[in-house]
């Protein structure tokens, strides 16, 4: 007759007791599960619809928060504004971000539009809009009217400061022959280049030829003193040949009046550092004259301004993808501390996410509310009840502490009793509460729903301002088509928990009451 | 040497007041083996002695011996556990255990060497206090109260303690059934060879006691 034994008598055999002690675990147990099944089922929808969105942030400046602080100012003041505030990514900053453990692949793209000269373009199919360039007009020094030809690039030359890029690993982009340049080529600015398929099939393009482009239309050099064409040449081996899965709308309102250069075929990548370097003299010349032609401007007489490899490298937009969804708010939260201007900022775009999500959060919240309130409330009605037995018990208390029983070893007992009650109360609500529960928790969340203001502004700031959208749309429907409430081991274990942790609170102050009980009260209370 | 030996007992309260001087540096000598009954009226303390030396109070002052021993040395839970047994005036039996169950209580619970088959001896030693099988089987609660002071000594020496004490141990009982459970306790000391002290007022227990002591002014003086 040990005291798990005793235990076990006195429960079986206070039958109505224990009944309904085991009703009250029942009831808190049902509540607690509703309460765990459906906080858990908001928070993984809320995950499984963030695992479903792009893992990427976007490092850029924010054109909006420019504008609102300078919008009154005058165009002097507005020109030192912008002098005072770079807001430039620099280079060491891009690598800093690159070398984060959580990031994937960072695209630091920079755009060049180009003019083939060994090759030609892949044809639009609007060209009977004949958009590869016009007769222009324009005043020359004399006063006097002149004609010329103005011809559109027709290549976009795609760089990245990197051996990588989202596109790639996105599948956008698929290498079909030869290799992507290496972090090597770009240290040594290795003249080298991918050309799309469709490029190389049109010029009969392969692995190991030369093509040739030039930067700028040829017109354009008179404005360069002492500039060759050979400064505006750039030669480059071909060394992979990709496959762009992107195609041109031509339901598309901009479709009819496209130039070649931005169709999807007509791209060619290279390092970011070779055509820097391919470029820099020209861009230096450009200073030079700006500075000599105007000396009153104070960006063309400051040297610190003059153009470098490093400076050419800046960027105003880069997209970071992340390897984790779920690692998006952290990263965000982390860089935007270390961020190098107020005007540049981390965005995940994820605000419509957040918004959507409002009615999961209020979920969740609510039912860790009543989850708490069910438990507070149960451990403060279970203390009662006990201590109340303990009353009616005293005698026998100082019957077992006349043999010999120790306090501690009747605490025990009394643990004992109630744990087995709430074991079986739990295990009851574990199978009715996994019934009801996700009846349970549609209804709520259909309320939640319902009731929640989830209105979303279309163009919640899509970035105009970046060439592709590498973010994803989500929709309400997508993030509550993930909600189910089922009851997971996890939680049933998680209930188990609660309910002996329950138990054991509960059983606090009776045991207090035990163990200052003195025993000599058995003989002194005759009947 | 005695089994029980008080040293200079004292234990007083205070009511409205005024100190009331229950046991007065009481000593006295209990000798193994023997029936003992401890008279006095009503209100002079026998039940705050008897809750002394049996380990569930403590006196304000003096040491009580046991087996030459010092009983705060033993330890009173220990003391309680493998020394001694009581017997209470209200059957101290726990309702929701069956009579057979109590006996075995006291075997789980003592350090001291008892039988492995606990079941069989405790319905053996029922039997022997005229509780048979199925009664063995009740809950306590369903006995009559002689039954029920019968399971109450049966289990007193099953822990296989040598000393018993009881506390009025027939005072809710009639007469017939009384003569039958001090016949008992008799038994006990004959053929169990148990020290046995009641605490009674009780003319027809104390008759049947092989020493007949008295607590007067807070001492114990033999009759
Ligand atoms: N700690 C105490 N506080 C107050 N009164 C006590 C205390 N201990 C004993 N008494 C009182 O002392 C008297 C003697 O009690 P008791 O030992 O039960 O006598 P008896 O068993 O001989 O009738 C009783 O009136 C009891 O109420
Ligand atoms: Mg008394």
């Amino acid at each position: 007759m040990n005291f798990i034994n005793r235990a076990l008598k006195n429960v079986t055999r206070k039958m109505s007791k224990s009944l309904l002690l085991g009703l009250t675990f029942f009831l808190i147990g049902n509540f607690v599960i509703v309460g765990l099944g459906v906080s858990s089922a908001a928070d993984n929808a809320k995950i499984l619809a963030r695992q479903k969105m792009r893992a990427v942030v976007e490092y850029s400046v924010d054109h909006e928060k420019m504008w609102e602080a300078t919008k009154d100012f005058t165009e002097e003041e507005s020109t030192e504004f912008y002098e005072n505030n770079p807001v430039e990514i620099t280079l060491d900053k891009i690598k800093e971000i690159q070398q984060d453990p959580r990031v994937k692949v960072v695209n630091a793209i920079g755009n060049h539009q180009m003019y083939s000269k060994s090759f030609e373009n892949v044809l639009v199919g609007n060209e009977e809009n004949n958009n590869s360039g016009g007769t222009y007009f324009e005043t020359d020094e004399f006063g006097n009217t002149v004609e010329y030809e103005h011809i559109e690039p027709n290549i976009s030359l795609k760089t990245n400061a990197f051996d990588n890029m989202i596109e790639f690993e996105d599948g956008i982009y698929k290498i079909i022959e030869g290799r992507m340049y290496t972090q090597e080529d770009i240290d040594n600015m290795s003249p080298v280049c991918l050309i799309t398929d469709k490029l190389a099939e049109m010029n009969n393009l392969s692995i190991g030829d030369t093509v040739t482009l030039e930067t700028m239309e040829l017109r354009s050099l008179e404005y360069y003193e002492g500039a060759t064409v050979e400064d505006i040449t750039i030669e480059m081996e071909i060394i992979g040949i990709f496959d762009n899965s992107e195609e041109l709308d031509p339901s598309d309102p901009e479709y009819d009046w496209m130039s070649p250069h931005m169709s999807p075929d007509n791209i060619v990548l290279t390092t970011e550092s070779y055509i820097n370097s391919s470029k820099l003299k020209l861009e230096i010349m450009a200073f030079d004259s700006g500075k000599l032609e105007y000396p009153d401007i104070e960006y063309y007489q400051d040297e610190a301004n003059r153009p470098s490899l490093e400076s050419m490298s800046y960027k105003s937009n880069i997209i970071i993808l992340l390897s984790d969804p779920l690692d998006v708010d952290a990263f965000v939260k982390d860089y935007t501390a270390t961020s190098e201007s107020e005007y540049l900022v981390f965005d995940a775009n994820n605000e419509t996410f957040l918004k959507l999500s409002k009615p999961l959060d209020t979920l969740s919240i609510f039912s860790n509310i009543i989850i708490w309130l069910v438990i507070i409330n149960a451990i403060v009605i279970i203390t009662l009840v006990t201590a109340l037995t303990l009353k009616t018990r005293e005698y026998e208390i100082g019957v077992l502490l006349s043999l010999g029983v120790s306090k501690t070893k009747v605490v025990a007992q009394f643990f004992v009793e109630l744990a087995i009650v709430a074991v079986i109360g739990f295990t009851l609500a574990v199978m009715s509460g996994s019934m009801i529960a996700s009846s349970v928790g549609n209804a709520v969340l259909d309320f939640q729903v319902a009731t929640a203001d989830v209105e979303i502004d279309e163009d919640n700031d899509y970035n105009y301002y970046a060439e592709t959208d590498y973010f994803t749309e989500v929709s309400l429907e997508d993030i509550t088509s993930k909600y189910e409430v089922t009851i997971s081991p996890w939680i049933i274990a998680q209930i188990y928990v609660a309910g002996l942790g329950m138990v054991l609170i509960s059983i606090l102050i009776p045991s207090l009451m035990i163990m200052r009980f003195n025993p000599k009260k058995i003989l002194l209370n005759t009947n | 040497m005695s089994i029980l030996k008080l040293e200079n007992i004292n234990y007083s309260y205070v009511d409205g007041g005024m100190k009331r001087q229950i046991l007065n540096n009481c000593s006295f000598e209990f000798e193994k083996g023997k029936f003992y009954t401890i008279l006095g009226p009503s209100g002079s303390g026998k039940t705050t002695l008897l809750s002394i030396i049996s380990g569930l109070d403590s006196p304000e002052s003096g040491t009580f011996y046991f087996d030459g021993e010092d009983v705060n040395k033993i330890g009173l839970n220990k003391y309680r556990r493998n020394k001694i047994a009581i017997v209470f005036q209200q059957f101290n039996l726990i309702s929701y255990l069956t009579a057979g169950e109590n006996v075995q209580l006291a075997m789980t619970e003592t350090d001291n060497s008892v039988p492995k088959n606990q079941k069989e001896v405790a319905y053996a030693l029922l039997e022997k206090f005229g509780i048979v099988k199925s009664k063995a089987d009740r809950l306590v609660s369903r006995l009559s109260g002689g039954e029920q002071q019968r399971v109450a000594i049966a289990r007193a020496i099953a822990s296989n303690v040598d000393l018993i004490f009881a506390d009025e141990p027939t005072g809710n009982l009639d007469t017939a059934t009384e003569q039958e459970i001090v016949k008992i306790f008799k038994m006990l000391t004959e053929e169990y060879g148990k020290t046995v002290i009641v605490v009674t007022h009780s003319n027809a227990v104390s008759e049947f006691s092989d020493l007949r002591v008295k607590l007067e002014g807070g001492n114990l003086i033999t009759l």
